[in-house]
């Protein structure tokens, strides 16, 4: 597998002096398979535009592109690049575009597609060229063929959002992103009026449980793509809730996890070129544990597991 | 039961427009609406509301989401689905209601089966903890209870005159009303609870306290313990009058039977009191309810 990080911020893009080493971009990672001719994206943040040119100037020559989106979630910072993405305005694309929707809201092709009215964008969804289809996912297990797994885990973030895990000749790769320790969100003071004991202690339970299940998820991967878009001195008194991963809570899930190699992810768009190499100097210099090798993405880089 | 029986069908209809208690609704709204809604009172609000439980978990079992265990506790669902998503659910599964049909109560008064769900629900919780059932377990005691009348809510209203008879007779001859419900409506509570249960995809056990908390003995020796809890706090509720859902004049038979099967004495469940009460309380308050509207 092939994995190249086309947009690793977080919120919105801020391109700009001060971001041009690690890149201004919303996520987009691109990953293709060894012996398959297959190119699944993750996510449709801005850096998909640039994705878009790319596979104009090298897929399209070898034949009409056809590629599958994996939305991780719809916040806009990770679908606002679709309408930039230029193989869709090809009659010759086939896409099929994947993700998650939480019940209540609007199917997942008015959600992403919803971005092209006119009142937004020059052009319509009922515009496009290209055939594309849209399937709204669930946690689960998929065989995709070509000897691929996909195993999808929901992960906590103020909307229904997933994780993907892709399996593909022994090895593993797997996104974890946008993403909130799980906590137990029941009063826990008995003091407090509103204080429920089977509540504090069934929530504690649940929590615990469902971070062992995410780090089962992310176990012995090759490569983790992980939310790291605080510090932990920012996330504790400010950021609770808002559905992010303090950096060390992210280092510590790899060295607990086997992983081989972590990708510190949607970076905040506050954070400067100089702020992620002062943290690289933190966080990223080795241990003497050689598990796992970690760093923060950046925009065209590229991983071959 | 014969699913293709008029009556089973009739109810079958029924079940997915069944609306929010009204005495609910409003709150819902409220906690809802607040972005600064806490965990706490987002599940409280919801599990004050028997149908709108049903809903939530019904909705949060289905397809849509595919968890690969079924969830029988709100509280498991928030944590896991996040506050968000459960108060988006409660919204327009309580507004939909609200707004589908005025009132699904022609027969029985609405507070007061409010009141006695509540109060069922709130004893069998207080049953759980008492005989050290282990506090994951405790939630789904809280939310058998609370649901285990659910299947009088399509009988009084899509056969609400034959309902109405079945009222007046289990109060006249001071008898069972899910005798009564047998003779003038032809499906009893219970049944209609199952239906309501299966469709909603709920635990098994929480369909085994709706089917069987008139004859726990039938219930599965796995949530023969719940159902049995259930029963008694049902019991309880109406010899105490703690609200009403019809049901005024339990056959002390049946009170021998289900203490027995729990190994209980009736002065076991005196200290239990205070806390039943307390709770009733405290849930009265937070729905801002008066004392009137529960009687």
């Amino acid at each position: 597998m092939r994995a190249r990080f086309w947009g690793v911020r977080g919120s919105i893009p801020c391109p700009g002096r001060q971001t041009a080493k690690y890149g201004g971009n919303t996520a987009c990672i691109e990953l293709r398979f060894a012996g398959s001719e297959r190119l699944v994206i993750i996510d449709a943040g801005s850096g998909i535009r640039e994705l878009g040119n790319f596979m104009m100037a090298h897929d399209l020559p070898k034949g009409p592109i056809k590629t599958s989106i994996y939305l991780s979630h719809t916040h806009w910072d990770h679908i606002m690049g679709f309408p930039f993405f230029t193989p869709i305005y090809l009659p010759s694309t086939t896409l099929q575009v994947f993700g998650p929707v939480n019940h209540e809201a609007d199917t997942l092709e008015t959600i992403v597609g919803g971005q092209m009215t006119y009142r937004y964008f020059p052009v319509r969804e009922a515009e496009l060229a290209a055939t594309i289809t849209y399937v709204n996912l669930k946690e689960g297990r998929f065989d995709l063929g070509d000897g691929i797994s996909l195993t999808t885990k929901y992960l906590n973030h103020p909307i229904l959002c997933l994780g993907y895990r892709f399996e593909c000749r022994g090895k593993v790769f797997c996104t974890a992103f946008d993403l909130e320790p799980y906590k137990n969100l029941f009063c826990t003071d008995p003091a407090d009026p509103s204080y429920d004991e089977a509540m504090a202690i069934e929530g504690e339970f649940v929590a615990r449980e469902q971070n062992t299940e995410l780090e089962r998820f992310v176990s012995g991967a090759d490569l983790v793509v992980y939310d790291a878009q605080y510090t932990l001195k920012e996330y504790e008194p400010l950021k609770v809730g808002w559905g992010h991963t303090a950096m060390e809570e992210a280092i510590a899930v790899g060295k607990r996890n086997n992983i081989k190699k972590m990708a510190l992810f949607h970076h905040d768009p506050m954070r400067t070129d100089d702020q992620l190499d002062d943290l690289t100097n933190i966080y990223c210099r080795p241990d003497g544990d050689d598990r796992p090798e970690i760093f923060f993405a950046q925009e065209g880089m590229e991983i071959v597991l | 039961m014969d699913r293709q029986d008029p009556l089973i069908q009739k109810i079958q209809g029924f079940i997915d427009r069944m609306p929010s208690l009204s005495t609910t609704v409003s709150k819902v709204l409220e906690v809802c609406n607040s972005p600064r809604t806490s965990a706490n009172d987002l599940n409280r609000v919801i599990s004050l509301d028997p149908v709108l439980t049903g809903h939530v978990l019904k909705l949060i079992n289905s397809a849509y989401y595919s968890l690969p265990n079924q969830i029988s506790s709100l509280a498991r669902a928030i944590i896991m689905l996040g506050l968000n998503t459960v108060k988006n659910l409660a919204l327009s599964t309580a507004v939909i209601g609200a707004l589908g049909k005025k009132s699904s109560f022609t027969t029985l008064p609405m507070d007061a089966f409010w009141a006695h769900s509540i109060c069922v629900g709130v004893t069998a919780k207080a049953m759980a903890v008492a005989r050290n059932v282990p506090s994951t377990e405790r939630e789904e005691y809280f939310v058998a209870g609370m649901l285990h009348d659910l299947g009088k809510i399509p009988l009084n209203t899509c056969f609400a005159e034959n309902y109405g008879q079945a009222l007046q007779l289990a109060a006249l001859e001071q008898s069972s009303l899910l005798k009564a419900e047998q003779l003038l409506v032809g499906v009893d509570h219970g049944v209609a609870g199952r239906l309501i249960g299966e469709k909603w995809r709920l635990s098994p056990a929480i369909i085994e306290g709706l089917g069987f908390h008139h004859a726990p003995d039938q219930a599965s020796d796995e949530h023969r313990d719940l159902v049995a809890t259930v029963a008694l706090a049902n019991l309880y509720a109406n010899i105490y009058e703690i609200g009403s859902a019809g049901d005024l004049h339990p056959e002390s038979a049946f009170l021998l039977g289900i203490l027995e099967i729990m190994g209980l004495k009736w002065a076991d469940l005196q200290p239990l009191q205070s806390i039943v009460n307390s709770e009733i309380d405290k849930a009265q308050v937070f729905l801002n309810l008066t004392e009137k509207e529960m009687k």
